[in-house]
């Protein structure tokens, strides 16, 4: 087997993971302010925002987990940022969805698709006129759990890679905060790369909008994301 | 610190609490303030002719101005207990004064919106701003008060790596982000559109078309919580206590292993059981909005 240089290989982890992360993206059912106002399937609000939120809240269950199991290997790290992301997304779309039912009175709909493909419920005759769907439905919500999994684990992912590099060289309480506020900051980036490809609103996995922009986004977050990679390499440099 | 699981638990339950607080409180707070994306229909209200008393600030999205707001509190609570303060004296002070700089932006962000709608004829009510800034600085008092013993709590009984600013932030950019999501929803599908028929939908063509009259006299901000207070709000408070009860209690009851993680998986799966039983629910309670005209193709 070749031997890969750690420093690279740090950097292509933290690539994929920030590609990870903007994958995630593309499967949350996010509505943007349409949403808001039920006019638009999916959660009300904008995709940076609802990305970042679930995904900050994976960093502080992946961080614990790194912090107090010394066996947590990277899977561990990351599976345990999925956790948290997932209840927090979940959380989320089931009280929103509490609002849609009992505050809106409006039924579930999508308007990208005619049946649900997860229950094969017709969608289309629950679409009220002049809008864009409605609520969540389960395609959306099943879709926006997967998507807040590969977010938390991206997150998890980077952090383990960051706390691998900085916690050698300076004190673990520095090493933290820098590990956490730069897996912050690639969050973000790579929150706002896909809003871009799917204008700010999209359905989740079964909108013809991701298979459009998937590819696009993926690769340009890569790309992206290696460049914070070597950035957080080359910040290492002065903290020996 | 390792806690015994009583304790755990307990704490846990504390920090459940103090984050539904929290989240109905945040979502109040942007009601009251009129903030995220349903203020987007109190913005385009000027310009289509519909004048209103409705307060109109918009910081930025709820998610950053709340972690700014929550941020502020952490450092300030973290400097005064370096400076031997009682913690809950800190904290205290912590969330009175990001308040305060809170309302300080929620004037100048109300000042300057209607300011650039002059040409619209929108006015800049002095009576508004009085009487509604306090409520604004009310509710994000409680809510930093909130989010800041939760990182207290986190940072220094549960031995979180992560400092309190920074769990502030967090939690302060969590709960913006699940108040814009859930509460929101409330206050611009509903709250903002109470002139047409409960259910119907609500189509594009009535943006900007808010409801303008109140219960009594004219609509101002203080109706808008009112009514949002009895189900937007604490809908929030639930999304946001789920969401940190839950994170927490499968690692708190099955220690950093495999099956912690495996019990996170099932606490969503329930929340996707759920989901659906709500979306049947609703779909059999109301029917759909072209039954007569699709009823063909549904037997095909």
């Amino acid at each position: 087997m070749v031997a890969i240089d750690p420093t690279l290989l740090n950097i292509i982890l933290i690539g994929l993971s920030g590609t990870l992360i903007c994958l995630a993206v593309h499967f949350i059912p996010v509505g943007g302010a349409p949403a808001a106002m039920a006019q638009a399937t999916g959660i009300g609000t904008g995709t940076v925002e609802l990305a970042a939120g679930s995904g900050l809240v994976g960093l502080i269950t992946a961080s614990y987990m790194y912090a107090y199991e010394p066996l947590a290997d990277i899977p561990l790290v990351m599976a345990a940022g999925a956790m948290g992301s997932m209840v927090m997304l979940a959380s989320t779309m089931l009280a929103g969805g509490f609002i849609y039912a009992y505050g809106v009175a409006v039924p579930f709909a999508s308007a990208q698709v005619k049946k649900d493909p997860i229950t094969g419920e017709r969608q289309d005759i629950y679409v009220s006129k002049g809008t864009q769907g409605q609520g969540i439905p389960t395609i959306c919500f099943v879709s926006g759990v997967v998507g807040a999994a590969l977010g938390g684990a991206g997150g998890g992912l980077i952090y383990f890679v960051l706390m691998e590099i900085y916690k050698p060289l300076i004190a673990v309480a520095s090493a933290v905060a820098v590990a956490g506020v730069f897996t912050m900051g690639v969050m973000y980036v790579n929150s706002v790369i896909p809003s871009y490809g799917v204008g700010g609103t999209i359905e989740g996995v079964h909108d013809p909008k991701f298979r459009r922009v998937v590819g696009k986004d993926v690769i340009t977050s890569f790309f992206v994301s290696i460049l914070c990679g070597v950035l957080a390499v080359l910040i290492a440099g002065g903290m020996v | 610190m390792v806690l015994d699981l009583t304790m755990s638990m307990a704490i846990l339950a504390l920090m459940g609490a103090l984050a539904t607080i929290a989240g109905c409180l945040e979502d109040l707070e942007s009601d009251v303030g009129s903030q995220s994306n349903p203020n987007s229909q109190v913005q385009l209200a000027p310009q289509m002719g519909f004048l209103h008393r409705i307060f109109n600030k918009a910081i930025s999205g709820e998610p950053i101005s709340n972690g700014l707001s929550a941020v502020t509190g952490g450092t300030v609570t973290t400097v005064l207990l370096s400076a031997k303060f009682y913690p809950l004296t800190a904290i205290v002070i912590g969330a009175f004064i990001a308040a305060i700089i809170y309302g300080i932006f929620a004037t100048t962000s109300y000042a300057g919106r209607v300011a650039s709608q002059t040409r619209f004829k929108q006015p800049l009510y002095m009576d508004i701003m009085r009487y509604t800034t306090p409520s604004i600085i009310g509710h994000n008092f409680i809510v930093n008060f909130c989010l800041v013993a939760i990182a207290y709590i986190q940072f220094e009984v549960l031995g979180y790596p992560f400092t309190i600013p920074f769990l502030a932030l967090i939690w302060g950019i969590s709960v913006g982000a699940i108040g814009s999501s859930v509460g929101d929803v409330h206050y611009g599908g509903e709250r903002e559109f109470q002139n047409r028929e409960f259910g119907c939908g609500l189509n594009t063509a009535l943006s900007g078309r808010i409801v303008r009259k109140a219960e009594s006299g004219l609509r101002n901000s203080i109706d808008n919580v009112w009514f949002c207070a009895k189900f937007g709000g604490p809908a929030t408070g639930i999304g946001l206590g789920l969401t940190v009860f839950f994170s927490s209690w499968p690692t708190t009851l099955f220690g950093y292993t495999w099956k912690a993680i495996g019990v996170g998986v099932i606490i969503v799966a329930v929340m996707v059981v759920m989901n659906r039983l709500v979306e049947i629910n609703v779909k059999n309670a109301y029917g759909p909005y072209k039954e007569e005209k699709n009823e063909p193709e549904v037997k095909a």
